[in-house]
């Protein structure tokens, strides 16, 4: 009884649904590479060999850590197209320094920080103080950053050769081959850090509280200006850690470094089961999803699939994982309400009266 | 007789879920009168003109329109010629004048509209009103009273033969109102039938030809304007059945709590009140008497432009709702879903936000939250399968207590209660009255806003009434009565 109601509580949990899509993709795709590519050779599947699935984290890592900003600002209502452009833009930035202007490292990893906190909040003032949509806001900026990143190298890419190699090229070895970058890491720690927060702080209540209604929230004395200048400042701050990980560990900045990286971010955090009108989400729906997404792009690469295809089946599989979430969201509501009427009915009977 | 009536309803009955509205209704509208409706929030007024608009339907009854049975569609009403006009404006703001009044009666030369007649016709009508409008200009930088009158000559262009004008004056100047009823006369005058509603007695002793009372649904009678005095009309509004109202327990009143003075801003116009512990000071008034704007300057979430603030006699700040829940104000607003609850959030996550701002740490650890939550489910009896259940799902009365819930957890002393129990059931309201003298008992204040009028009577210490967007009178405990409180808020000549 007790262990029955666990695993109902379990499949009730927000994130189960897109947990089973993403174990079904990793079964589904070994069968495949297994029977359809190796001939039934199970030493030969590439999908499951440690440095693939290193090569795998590395890669989710950049999209990963741009996801927890962008849960934050889509939980809170808003939502945020820019931060492709501004990767492109920081990371170019960065580049420049570091090459032709003789910056050190930590110049210009604060200068980093700086301008793209800076950049964050003027965005979050326009959104925050005007009744303007995000959505439309962020799409100005989004060219802007476009615009200063040809204007800083006129089109071509800064290499860094031998330089800030610390983030991007720090690695713990396991025995078994594994090889787990440090941008993984911090991957991992900024997703704990931050789910913490979102769920064991005031700071974390109030996200939600201005995404469900933003007139509720204000009148319970939360100052909803600010907090959404805060929390664009915050995403800043993702946007800035996620360019210097990825520049770090390629060594390259350019105008294609970031680019369409919105996309990829904001499928990854809807697939996880953040709400597009805000309110509701979660940073582990969001980390599921951004491996479910990273999964799937490496595995059509294994199995031989042509990139062109690989935009369409990702594309589609975005709007199976959302319609995945609506039904099992309204599997929920259908449930609360029977117990509902159950209760309420209860009540008539006089069964409950005494409590 | 008979061949005069342009509409006529007979029998009519209209109930809501748990409500009856109308019960064997009969009314009658003459050709080229002007008709008006009166009564007090509540009795029905809304009600009927939506039947007569055809957006309701009535549940058993006939309405006779020229002689012949109808059944009235809002497409069918605006065909036969009934064009009501609304107290909110429904005319499309980015348009112009002449799109605006032929709307969907455009003249056309095959498929193309013909656009120079059109004008020509509008200005027409806007001459015949005596308006300065042009027809091109775009209705959105138009008054209201200019808006006002294009409604009018849309109603006029689109042939009707009833216009029925619902509170048409709400946020009219004198002149404007004037300029009105003489355009409202003259299409009388054309043979034209109107149906005028309004709160405002002086303009029905203008204008009316008849004057039907309203009151629960029932018409109490229908007059000849000519002869009738301010007092008949008042005693026929009034006289609600007793068992609608509540015997509250008295408690004794303290010293002076919370007190405005000259407050101006958001439409209110130098108010001002003070509240005592342990007393309910009521505020009675119109829908649209700036009662509720009066409640969002009180709790800081419009901002004054003059006026001072003081608590337990100490002047303060009052900049947004976070200074006032600082001084333990709370607002419980009238529309809990837009404003007062989460409602995909659970009722351990709407109960406790509130209340974050009480102390520095930066925590907020679920356990206690639900702990919190689980009291007030426990002490309000909230009836819910658990305290993680989204609010959505709870019924009107339960999502109530859960507003309170939230603002009894700030250890609030003041209360700014707007229609506290609007929209639940008769058992879920008395539970609130008891919550609230519960409060009392505490030594807390309590400002309540009401529109239901046995509701304001049976629990109020002392009323304030407002009209108009001031405060026009006070009335003791022992001077408390509907008729006194309705002879301020629809104003007239007051003795």
């Amino acid at each position: 009884m007790n262990s029955n109601h666990s695993i109902r509580r379990l499949m009730r949990h927000e994130n189960t649904s897109i947990f089973l899509v993403l174990l079904f993709i990793i079964v589904a795709v070994y069968l495949v590479e297994l029977f359809a590519v190796r001939g039934g050779d199970a030493s030969k599947v590439a999908f499951v060999k440690p440095m693939n699935i290193s090569n795998v984290l590395m890669q989710i890592s950049t999209t990963g850590i741009l996801a927890i900003g962008t849960t934050l600002i889509m939980v809170s209502g808003g939502i945020d197209l820019s931060i492709g452009q501004m990767m492109c833009f920081l990371g170019t930035g960065m580049a420049y320094l570091i090459r032709n202007k003789g910056f050190s490292e930590p110049a210009m990893v604060v200068t980093a920080i700086s301008v793209a906190i800076a950049f964050q909040l003027l965005m979050g003032f326009i959104i925050s103080r005007t009744k303007l949509e995000p959505f439309i806001v962020s799409l100005g900026f989004m060219t802007i950053y476009t615009g200063f990143t040809y204007l800083i190298t006129n089109g071509s890419e800064i290499t860094i050769s031998e330089k800030f190699t610390f983030i991007g090229q720090t690695y713990i070895n396991f025995p078994s081959g594994l090889r787990i970058g440090l941008p993984v890491v911090l991957l991992l720690l900024l997703t704990i850090i931050m789910w913490l927060v979102l769920k064991y702080t005031k700071f974390g209540r109030r996200v939600y509280a201005v995404g469900g209604n933003e007139n509720a929230a204000y009148l319970a004395g939360i100052n909803v200006k600010n907090f959404k200048l805060l929390l664009y400042g915050i995403n800043g701050l993702f946007v800035v850690i996620a360019t210097m990980a990825l520049l770090s560990r390629t060594g390259v900045g350019g105008p294609l470094i970031g680019s369409g990286k919105e996309i990829d971010v904001i499928a990854a955090v809807v697939v996880g089961g953040t709400a597009l009108s805000g309110g509701k989400g979660n940073l582990w729906g969001t980390f599921i999803g951004v491996l479910l997404l990273g999964c799937i792009s490496n595995a059509l690469n294994i199995l031989g699939v042509s990139p062109y295809w690989q935009y369409i089946m990702r594309g589609g599989l975005i709007i199976v994982a959302v319609l995945l979430s609506y039904w099992s969201g309204l599997r929920t509501s259908s449930a609360t309400v029977s117990v509902r009427k159950e209760q309420s009915a209860e009540i008539r009977d006089g069964s409950v009266s005494a409590s | 007789m008979r061949e005069q009536l342009i509409l006529e309803m007979k029998g009519i009955s209209k109930s809501f879920p748990g409500v009856k509205v109308f019960e064997n209704f009969n009314f009658d509208l003459r050709k080229g009168e002007i008709h008006c409706i009166c009564g007090e929030n509540g009795a029905g007024k809304s009600t009927l003109i939506k039947m007569l608009s055809g957006a309701y339907a009535p549940d058993r009854g006939g309405i006779y329109f020229d002689g012949k049975k109808v059944t009235l569609t809002p497409h069918s009403a605006m065909q036969m010629g009934i064009q009501t006009i609304y107290q909110e404006h429904t005319l499309f703001p980015q348009l112009d004048v002449v799109e605006n009044v032929f709307v969907g009666k455009e003249i056309t030369n095959g498929v193309v509209v013909n656009r120079p007649r059109m004008v020509a016709k509008t200005r027409e009508v806007l001459q015949y009103l005596h308006s300065d409008i042009s027809p091109d200009d775009i209705v959105g930088n138009l008054g209201s009273g200019q808006q006002k009158t294009v409604e009018i000559a849309k109603a006029l262009i689109q042939e009707s033969k009833v216009i029925i004008l619902d509170e048409p004056t709400a946020s009219f100047g004198q002149t404007e109102i004037e300029h009105l009823l003489d355009i409202v006369r003259k299409l009388a005058q054309s043979g034209l039938s109107i149906i005028y509603i309004s709160h405002h007695i002086e303009e029905v002793f203008k204008i009316a030809d008849r004057v039907t009372v309203l009151r629960d649904g029932r018409k109490i009678n229908t007059y000849a304007a000519e002869g009738l005095t301010e007092q008949v009309l008042i005693r026929d509004m009034v006289g609600r059945d007793v068992s609608l109202f509540y015997h509250r327990e008295p408690v004794p009143a303290g010293d002076v709590m919370f007190e405005v003075k000259n407050l101006s801003g958001n439409g209110v116009r130098n108010a001002s009140l003070f509240v005592c512990s342990g007393e309910i000071l009521g505020l009675a008034g119109m829908v649209g008497s700036g009662r509720t704007e009066l409640a969002e300057l009180l709790f800081g979430v419009k901002t004054a432009t003059a006026g001072e603030f003081f608590v337990k006699g100490r002047k303060i700040e009052m900049r947004t709702p976070l200074s006032a829940i600082m001084h333990r104000m709370c607002f419980i607003t009238e529309d809990r879903q837009t404003t007062g609850l989460f409602l995909n959030h659970a009722l351990d996550k709407n109960i406790p936000i509130a209340s974050y701002t009480h102390d520095r740490s930066p925590l907020a650890m679920p356990a206690d939250d639900a702990r919190m939550a689980r009291q007030y489910v426990d002490s309000l009896r909230i009836t819910t399968p658990s305290v993680f259940q989204p609010v959505m799902f709870l019924s009107g009365g339960n999502q109530q207590k859960v507003v309170l819930a939230k603002w009894f957890a700030t250890q609030a002393d003041i209360f700014i209660f707007d229609e506290p129990t609007r929209g639940i059931d008769v058992g879920a309201k008395e539970e609130i009255y008891r919550f609230m003298i519960d409060l009392l008992k505490q030594g807390k204040a309590i400002i309540m806003i009401s529109s239901d009028m046995p509701e304001l009577i049976s629990m109020s210490d002392r009323i304030m009434v407002m009209r108009e967007g001031s405060l026009v009178a006070e009335i003791e405990k022992d001077k408390i009565s509907e008729e006194n409180i309705l002879k301020h808020s629809i104003g007239g000549s007051v003795q």
